[in-house]
């Protein structure tokens, strides 16, 4: 229960992350923990229902769930592919602009239109 | 069905003290990435979030997902944001 | 003006605020769930997964037999992600030189810096990178290879194995701080070696029609071994991952074309 409670607190502060900050490489650190806390999510859950990892090494084994983990083995590969374009946008953005505050890109954007 | 269904089995208490303390090491590490005024600290932080993300996931009995997340975290993610941070020569934080 | 731009500072916050509050209200329902995790899944594959697929790694047998799918759209989403990147680095290269001073370079500059860098000269730290780097690449490239075509026995498997190989691509590219291009860190080499591990994915997964088991079919499936077609799919995999993932790795820090 308390875990999930601070899981709760880590959502809140990734999308805090990305919302309330200006600066566009914070967004970026927003979305990265927000991935993170939806994959420790996924293994707490499954985690609780067996004692063993999944490799069966004997016959008879209480194993934790391995299909929330081939999932997350998935959503973590995406991630790190969200990242690296989300940053390769941000670099350019600030090539163009020369600042990486939001409301400044904006308002050069703007100007320049 | 012929074949036994297993029981819920409950995790031993050990483990659970463990799981808390490293989340709440995660939260402290996310609020210092997100508040710090050099983002390369921030970089590091967020390096530091992803090995005690993989740390968690060995104890939570998830080995490939803890390879992975090392792999993945500790290693391209990190090189990732020091290239976006190098090419654009800001080193520091201005406000929010 | 000030009373203008201390409202919208104001109004931002609040904004927030209210999203905050709005995003808490809507996770409330999943984090107060009480029912329980479901056995029925988890008792199936202990029964007979490592019959049909014939691997002892369970989640390699799901994500390479049960839910194959899920693995080919996940290797589509990191191709495009690396074509976006490169295309993205290429025009940010191209207007690097015309926004920055003139600055002068320290004479003895390794080959992976800004072309109008400013750096300090020390010359024992720049030693200490190449020649730890440089011992430690191959060893990492082994330790790659071993995670990627062991994945069926043990934890690992051919997205693990694949970015350890890029980092051991990294690392050997570091090493050697004049020819950023020899050997396996060689970007040309890295292309090919990506665009063929693609199209050996492709055939491996049509080959599954020559038995009539499908698409996604195993072609072992009535042979001796059919956990070979586990372990065929682990090292195109690996290949594929660790290729594209170690020449992104090198264009970005500016030993590519």
């Amino acid at each position: 229960m308390i875990e999930r409670a601070l899981l709760f607190t880590l959502f809140l502060i990734g999308f805090y992350g990305i919302v309330g900050k200006k600066h566009i490489i914070k967004k970026i650190f927003g979305l990265n923990i927000l991935n993170n806390a939806a994959v420790i999510l996924f293994i707490l859950e499954g985690s609780r229902i067996g004692t063993d990892a999944p490799i069966m090494d004997g016959q008879a084994s209480a194993i934790v769930d391995p299909v929330p983990q081939a999932l997350m083995l998935t959503a973590i590969v995406i991630g790190v592919c969200i990242t690296a374009l989300s940053l390769a946008l941000a670099v350019h953005l600030y090539r163009v602009s020369g600042s990486f505050d939001i409301d400044t890109i904006r308002m050069r954007i703007q100007d320049e239109a | 069905m012929e074949s036994p269904k297993a029981q819920i089995v409950e995790r031993p208490e050990t483990g659970g003290a463990m799981i808390i303390l490293l989340l709440a090491l995660i939260i402290m590490l996310a609020i210092y990435t997100l508040t710090s005024k050099d983002l390369l600290h921030g970089v590091i932080a967020m390096s530091a979030v992803s090995l005690i993300c993989a740390l968690l996931f060995t104890i939570l009995q998830a080995p490939d997902v803890a390879i992975t997340e090392a792999a993945v975290g500790a290693g391209v993610s990190t090189v990732i944001f020091v290239w976006a941070l190098r090419h654009s020569k800001r080193r520091d934080d201005e406000g929010e | 003006m000030k009373e203008n731009s201390k409202r919208s500072r104001y109004w931002s916050r609040f904004t927030t605020v209210i999203a905050i509050v709005a995003m808490a209200v809507v996770l409330l329902p999943i984090f107060l769930n009480d029912t329980s995790w479901p056995i029925e899944a988890r008792d199936y594959l202990a029964h007979s997964g490592t019959e049909e697929s014939g691997a002892i790694n369970l989640v390699s047998a799901i994500y390479l037999g049960y839910r194959v799918f899920d693995t080919f759209g996940e290797t589509i989403v990191l191709l495009v992600a690396v074509l976006g990147t490169m295309g993205m680095l290429s025009r940010v290269e191209s207007l690097v030189d015309t926004s920055l001073e003139e600055e002068h370079t320290i004479g003895s500059v390794s080959g992976f810096s800004l072309t109008n860098e400013k750096r300090r000269s020390h010359a024992l730290r720049t030693h200490l990178l190449e020649v730890v780097t440089g011992k430690i690449g191959p060893i990492v490239l082994l330790f790659g290879f071993y995670v990627m075509l062991y994945g069926h026995v043990s934890p690992g498997g051919g997205f693990q194995g694949g970015v350890i190989i890029a980092s051991g691509i990294v690392f050997l590219a570091l090493g050697n701080p004049q020819e950023g291009s020899s050997g396996i860190s060689n970007p040309e080499l890295l292309v090919r070696l990506e665009s063929a591990a693609f199209l050996t994915l492709i055939l491996v997964f049509f080959s599954g029609l020559l038995i009539g088991n499908g698409f996604f079919g195993n072609p072992l499936a009535h042979t001796q071994i059919p956990v070979g077609y586990i372990v065929i799919l682990n090292a195109v995999i690996g290949m594929k991952v660790g290729t594209s993932l170690g020449f992104m790795c090198i264009a970005m820090m500016g030993g590519g074309s």
